[in-house]
């Protein structure tokens, strides 16, 4: 067995332990009931889309700067996992919304930057794919994995600040006070889904190379 | 001759370019004119709207305007002979950066007179602030909208890459404004505001002139 089927494993094993704490273990919330139980799948989301751009980010600096392809196949590989991660945050977001709030969307801040995050990295998607040649596309693709990383929290306080002056700031679920059994819920959801990133992106930065490889050829 | 003579030299021809055609600036001035038009016919054309509409129509015109400071050039396969001149090519960003200010500059003060006229609202009084918070923004705009037009200069389809670009990541430069435009027309507190579009310029500066650099790399 590879390593990288030991961590596929792990991936599995872990998803299914948390699965049975989310949804039997741990007791319903006292205001939101059973409808809580979505938040064990959104917030993992949310935090591997972050963690996604973040290594996109430092990939995207090694690239320019040291110009090894292995890094591009990083940047490329958490890139496209990110785009993805941070769709499942705003469907399992909405969905959580519907019933706790009362509405599919609002325009919380988090809701808006996430949304802005989505359309960055999928136009940088974009750009890699629309290039001319596929060294052109990594370098472009990139410049913008920083620019759209450092834009990041100008973008969060001006959509938090252009809000707030007209009405009072949305619950934010992390605001809630959590009991024990669900934070370790939370925490084992939270292991899961970043053992099945972890896994994910080996598997996806193993097949970029493959291909730049078969490209070569 | 030094870096600030080089930019200068290119600012200068961007703008002389551009002032023999007129172009880009009647093109986009059109799209805003257009833009507030439509906008101030849907939605009403109160006072309190004003701020809103002015920057909306701004960011459109810059999606639009922006990719011409670069697009000029590959038509006339200029490029590669302007990074054939000796210099770095941060003269180049600063030059092409300096032109897009100027024009957008003018397509702003442009639109304030044509908001004053059609929303009531009182542009003549706060002239010198309110196109002060506007050189904020199109500072903003203007660096990293030389880097996306660079950027989006050989990849297909790049008249729908640069609104995708452009609009998600000026977002501050458009929030703040629309805001600051609102404090000074109604009296109110400016807050936090004029240091989101600073902060946003410095980032800016700092970051967009490296990366465009690692762009026009191997043109």
């Amino acid at each position: 067995m590879t390593a990288q089927t030991g961590l596929g494993a792990v991936a599995v094993l872990l998803l299914g332990i948390a699965a049975y704490v989310s949804l039997f273990a741990s007791p319903p919330d006292a205001f939101q009931g059973e409808y809580v139980r979505i938040m064990y799948a959104h917030v993992p989301n949310a935090w591997v889309a972050y963690l996604a751009f973040a290594i996109t980010f430092a990939a995207s600096v090694l690239y320019l700067w040291k110009r090894r392809p292995a890094y591009d196949h990083l940047a490329h590989s958490a890139t496209e996992l990110g785009v993805l991660f941070t769709g499942l945050a705003l469907a399992t977001g909405s969905i959580w919304g519907r019933p706790v709030w009362g509405t599919w969307w609002t325009w919380d801040a988090r809701l808006v930057t996430t949304a802005m995050l989505f359309l960055i990295y999928t136009t940088a998607l974009l750009v890699r794919g629309l290039s001319d040649d596929p060294l052109r596309g990594a370098r472009l693709a990139a410049v913008i994995g920083i620019v759209g990383f450092l834009d990041v929290p100008i973008i969060h306080y001006s959509v938090v600040w252009f809000r707030t002056l007209h009405q009072p700031a949305s619950i934010a679920p992390g605001s809630l006070k959590i009991a024990p059994p669900m934070l370790l819920a939370l925490m084992l959801s939270l292991l899961a889904f970043t053992v099945l990133f972890m896994y994910l992106l080996r598997l996806r930065t193993s097949l970029a190379r493959l291909e730049a490889g078969g490209e070569m050829r | 001759m030094n870096g600030f003579l080089r930019a200068a030299a290119v600012a200068r021809k961007d703008l002389r370019v551009e002032w023999r055609g007129r172009q880009t600036i009647t093109a986009t001035g059109m799209v805003a004119l257009l833009m507030i038009l439509l906008l101030g016919f849907v939605v009403g054309s109160e006072p309190a709207r004003a701020a809103a509409i002015l920057w909306v129509a701004m960011g459109f015109a810059a999606v639009l305007g922006i990719p011409r400071v670069t697009q000029g050039e590959v038509d006339q396969q200029a490029l590669e002979i302007l990074l054939l001149y000796p210099g770095s090519r941060e003269h180049l960003f600063w030059g092409k950066c300096a032109a897009l200010t100027v024009m957008l500059s003018a397509l702003l003060v442009a639109l304030l007179v044509l908001l004053g006229v059609l929303f009531g609202v009182d542009v003549w009084d706060h002239g010198g602030a309110l196109v002060g918070v506007g050189a904020l923004g199109i500072v903003g705009l203007s660096v990293i909208g030389t880097l996306l037009a660079a950027l989006v200069l050989h990849v297909r389809g790049r008249e729908l890459l640069m609104p995708l670009l452009l609009l998600p990541l000026a977002l501050p430069v458009v929030l703040g404004c629309v805001r600051l435009t609102e404090a000074i027309l109604t009296g109110t507190a400016a807050g936090l505001w004029p240091a989101v579009l600073v902060s946003f310029d410095v980032v800016s500066v700092l970051v967009c002139p490296i990366l465009f650099e690692v762009v026009m790399d191997e043109v």
